[in-house]
């Protein structure tokens, strides 16, 4: 078996150091242990040398994570937990946070109260340099502030829309047109908004997206068109196309003539805006992106609300004399949201420690799994059921809150197909001219029948594990860390037979790339877990032994959950039943009225 | 073996039966045929001519002559397709004498040609679409006892019957209307059901005061057909086709066509095995589908010959009820027509080509 693996494999070609691996006693050899190079970068505004600007304490660029685990590569020195802050940054930002909390947390506070203690602690200008006179705030400690302040739903949402185009002005802006507007904007008392989405076409020869933006005579831009808007802000970023075909972000100022704002929409006409120049379209995917990382904190937040609300019902009620909350139900329920909301939290701070700590990090594909909206609306219906009947008010409330929340600015949907693509498009670079010999076996016959021997074991969904994750992972993980292993070695030989099944069409199964990107997302999610629990533990944080278990016990159950998306992914359409969901969707559009009889129908008496 | 023998000799001997029946009812005996002399030949005279023949005589002679003459007259009086009226006839029939007594009789085709009558009748029934009954099956199994023919025959039949009754995607009911208008109706409702989103109008050209032919118009179009009738550039002639023939069950409906320009087929030349070159999304929150559009067929509306924009019936399938239609049409939500040139290309009537444009062409020629 091994001679025939020696020259089989292809990809296996770290034999050596794996029989090393297995023999060794000491961890002298640990390749985790090795010293990085640490770079940092220190920028200096040499016309008020009195403030400096930030220090960012970045690593080298490392290749994205989450794309390359489509390739079943796994970059183990990231289940080391990021920690970005040091200790007086930690300090400072436990200050503003309990400032903004004390008032947040108080159910009389009014908004202006709210929305003067984010302007006392500055955070409407956070991401600004700190050499403009903001707070030059990283993804860290912005998901940090937003964790207090989502109690105020609406606030929340405005002002991570407001970094995340404050952001993008720093980008899109030339440096003299973004002095003369940021100062209006740190205050607080005018924010931006930022207009995406359009309204689906009902035209058969209308494009998708359709606003779009012209030089006049004068020289101006001017924005026409129809956008879908749910909140109004003074300032508004506006996507439009110019040229025909090229999407361009321009900045509506406050006043502006022609913009009409009517129920959830906003429309523009000859509208005049300053275009973002600098931005190309790439910077505006990741900058705009932000918003999901952003979206997938407020969906945590609303659904830990929900859990104390609940929470709170409980204790003062009573059932058959005894406690309610002894009800074994009610308890697993409770216990799920809480392995939710952990799973949710480690993988976001994850993300903003990849985003903050390594040069030009390539994450838009972490950014965008937001794997909480997917859970969170189904756990909150369950965790309302415990209180519903009788405070339906309430629960409508909450209930509501996370839709709008799920629903901000895309789908589910439009967020999945943007992670498998994407996932795709890297894994067919890679893998082109496998996927090609596969998909002309006989014109391969050698290849073929070398794939069958190194694919035996995937065949058998016993993928060998040689990835040794639970190198990087305190002992007590080592079950956890072989399930994750598991799921990220199945993900190569998924994706291939998933191209090799589909060749380019790969981009029209939207229903397989929906399984490929939930089970993504939730491998990404598992590995976040692990590395957290694992960090609070050997750190010995408070309860660390109790994320211990909700680690394992998270990891346990998506596995099975990932595994069976794989598996039906692998097995095709007729076996996990696509192609007839898909036909009995297509008769109901093609059929009026029922489709089925009812069943007191006769054909003869 | 020997089964099989007297089978085959029996099926003779039955053969024979039928042979000389035939000769007997044409030939040799003239027998008296109670249809002829009915002045109103309804179902209700029908059924009388068997309630008198079955109050003449307690023995009932002459019974399956009688159901062979029933069964031929039935065309004339409209009854073919009424299950009530083939239950009365088996009624006709007496309930007990027919049923084997031993496995004998079983065997041998017990009363054979009272069983070969009740066959044919329901083999008639077969043919005109009538499904029995379990009333009838116990009708049946009082004449002729669980080993008859018939009732095997009967067996079969509720076997497949059922099964061809619902197979039609374009069911009918089970009497057709009379009039034109509903029936040209139910037709264009059958040819639209590719789009469930069509609309079905009924307009009268008195609508239009230009109009010579006076009649109903039963026009269908569906909200894409709309749109992509908008999109119609104006310097491309909209063609009117037909009339072409559709058949519910006997009837037949002409319908006409208003066809418009078609998009090309969607052609794709990339090598579907070079993965190399997914694109990438764009993946700005909120941006999905594309910038630009290719001009590809990509509707059920969009075939070969043209793009369908609209289907009609006409009262007269006349040239000058097609003009009304037309500006029917405009009138209703299609404002395009009043700029778009019609070629009129039928065949039937006449078969010429005659232009028809719009007013405002002509004043310009003028």
């Amino acid at each position: 078996m091994n001679i025939a693996r020696k020259i089989c494999s292809i990809r296996y070609s770290h034999v050596q150091r794996n029989v090393h691996r297995k023999y060794r006693i000491s961890s002298v050899n640990y390749e985790s242990t090795k010293a990085e190079t640490q770079i940092q970068e220190e920028k200096f505004d040499f016309e008020d040398l009195k403030v400096l600007e930030r220090v960012e304490r970045r690593k080298a660029a490392i290749p994205p994570f989450m794309k390359n685990v489509f390739l079943s590569i796994f970059n183990r020195d990231l289940l080391a937990y990021p920690e970005i802050l040091n200790k007086e940054e930690s300090t400072a930002l436990d200050n503003r946070v309990s400032i903004i909390q004390k008032t947040f947390e108080d159910p009389n506070s009014t908004e202006d109260e709210r929305r003067d203690v984010l302007s006392r602690t500055g955070m409407f200008g956070a991401p600004v340099a700190l050499t403009d006179g903001g707070l030059a705030m990283n993804y860290t400690e912005s998901l940090r502030y937003l964790d207090v302040i989502s109690n105020d739903l609406q606030l929340s949402q405005e002002l991570s829309d407001h970094w995340v185009c404050l952001k993008l002005l720093k980008i899109g802006l030339t440096s003299d047109n973004y002095q003369k507007i940021i100062s209006d904007l740190m205050t607080g008392d005018s924010t931006i908004g930022v207009c995406v989405q359009e309204k689906i076409s009902d035209r058969v020869l209308q494009a998708d997206f359709r606003t779009s933006a012209v030089l006049n005579q004068h020289g101006v831009w001017v924005i026409n068109g129809e956008k879908i808007c749910k909140t109004q802000t003074k300032y508004v970023i506006v996507l439009c196309l110019t040229e025909g075909m090229k999407l361009k972000a321009f900045l509506v100022h406050p006043n502006a003539s022609g913009v009409n704002y009517k129920e959830n929409y906003v429309s523009f006409k000859d509208t005049p805006g300053t275009p973002l120049t600098e931005a190309t379209e790439e910077q505006l995917s990741k900058t705009l992106g932000m918003t999901r990382l952003y979206t997938a904190n407020l969906c945590r937040n609303n659904l830990m609300k929900s859990m104390k609300a609940s929470v709170e019902y409980v204790r003062t009620r009573f059932i058959s004399g005894k406690p309610l909350s002894q009800m074994p139900t009610i308890r697993s329920q409770i216990g799920n949201t809480l392995m939710d909301i952990y799973a949710s939290e480690s993988a976001e701070y994850f993300t903003a420690g990849l985003l903050d700590g390594y040069m030009d990090p390539d994450a838009e594909l972490e950014v965008a799994m937001n794997f909480i909206a997917n859970h969170a609306q189904s756990q909150i219906l369950k965790l309302l059921a415990i209180q519903g009947v009788e405070r339906p008010r309430e629960c409508l409330h909450l209930l509501d809150e996370m839709r709008k929340l799920s629903f901000r600015g895309e789908t589910l949907e439009n967020v999945n197909m943007f992670i498998a693509i994407n996932g795709i498009h890297h894994a067919g670079r890679n893998m082109a001219n496998d996927v090609k010999k596969l998909r002309n076996p006989l014109f391969n016959p050698s290849f073929i029948l070398k794939k069958i021997i190194a694919d035996r074991n995937q065949e058998r969904d016993e993928p060998k594990l040689d990835l040794y994750l639970s190198e990087d992972l305190h002992p007590t993980l080592k079950k956890p860390s072989e399930q994750l292993e598991y799921c990220v070695l199945r993900m190569r030989y998924i994706v291939e037979s998933l191209m090799s099944r589909y060749g380019t069409d790969v981009v029209m199964a939207s229903t397989e790339l929906n399984r490929l990107a939930e089970a993504s997302t939730e491998i990404y999610v598992m590995a976040a877990v692990l590395a957290r629990a694992s960090r609070s533990y050997c750190i010995g944080l408070r309860n660390g032994e109790f994320e211990m278990k909700l680690a394992a016990c998270f990891v346990e159950s998506t596995k099975d959950h990932v595994k069976k998306l794989l598996l039906d992914i692998a097995e095709g359409e007729y076996i996990n039943l696509d192609h007839f969901r898909i036909n009995f969707g297509k008769t109901v559009f093609e059929n009026k009225g029922l489709l089925v009889e009812k069943p007191t129908a006769r054909v003869f008496w | 073996m020997n089964v099989n023998i007297t089978r085959n000799i029996l099926r003779f001997r039955t053969v024979n039966i039928n042979l000389r029946r035939f000769k007997s009812s044409e030939t040799k005996v003239v027998t008296y045929d109670p249809f002829v002399n009915k002045p109103k030949k309804t179902k209700q005279t029908y059924l009388e001519v068997i309630k008198m023949f079955e109050d003449q005589d307690t023995r009932r002679r002459g019974h399956v002559e009688f159901i062979y003459a029933a069964l031929s007259r039935m065309n004339e009086f409209g009854v073919q397709k009424d299950l009530e009226v083939y239950k009365a006839l088996v009624d006709v029939l007496p309930k007990g004498k027919f049923i084997p007594v031993n496995i004998f009789q079983a065997e041998f085709l017990h009363y054979p040609k009272q069983q070969q009558c009740a066959v044919d009748l329901l083999e008639q029934m077969e043919n005109n679409g009538v499904m029995p009954d379990s009333e009838l099956e116990q009708m049946l199994l009082n004449i002729f006892g669980r080993r008859g023919i018939p009732l095997r025959k009967y067996w079969r039949m509720m076997y497949w019957m059922p099964k061809f009754k619902n197979l039609s995607p374009w069911a009918l009911p089970d009497t057709l209307p009379d009039n034109t208008l509903e029936l040209a109706n139910l037709a264009i409702q059958r040819i639209t059901s590719v789009d469930p989103d069509t609309k079905i109008d009924v307009w009268q050209t008195e609508e239009i005061e230009a109009s010579i032919d006076k009649t109903w118009i039963v026009s269908a179009q569906s909200r894409i057909q709309k749109v992509l009738l908008a999109e119609q550039p104006p310097d491309i002639p909209l063609v009117i086709k037909g009339p072409f023939n559709v058949y519910l069950r006997d009837q037949v409906v002409t319908y006409f066509l208003l066809l418009g320009k078609t998009r090309p087929e969607y052609q794709d030349n990339t090598d579907t095995d070079d993965v190399s070159k997914i694109q990438k999304p764009i993946g700005i929150p909120g941006v999905i589908g594309k910038v630009t559009l290719p001009q590809v067929k990509c509707t059920v509306h969009e075939q070969d010959d043209g793009t369908i924009v609209a289907v009609c019936a006409t009262g007269t399938s006349s040239r000058d009820s097609l003009l009304s239609w037309i500006r029917l049409l405009e009138k209703h939500d299609n404002p395009a027509l009043a700029n778009i040139p019609v070629i009129f290309t039928l065949i039937a009537p006449p078969a010429d080509v005659s232009l028809y444009e719009t007013d405002i062409v002509k004043n310009e020629n003028k």
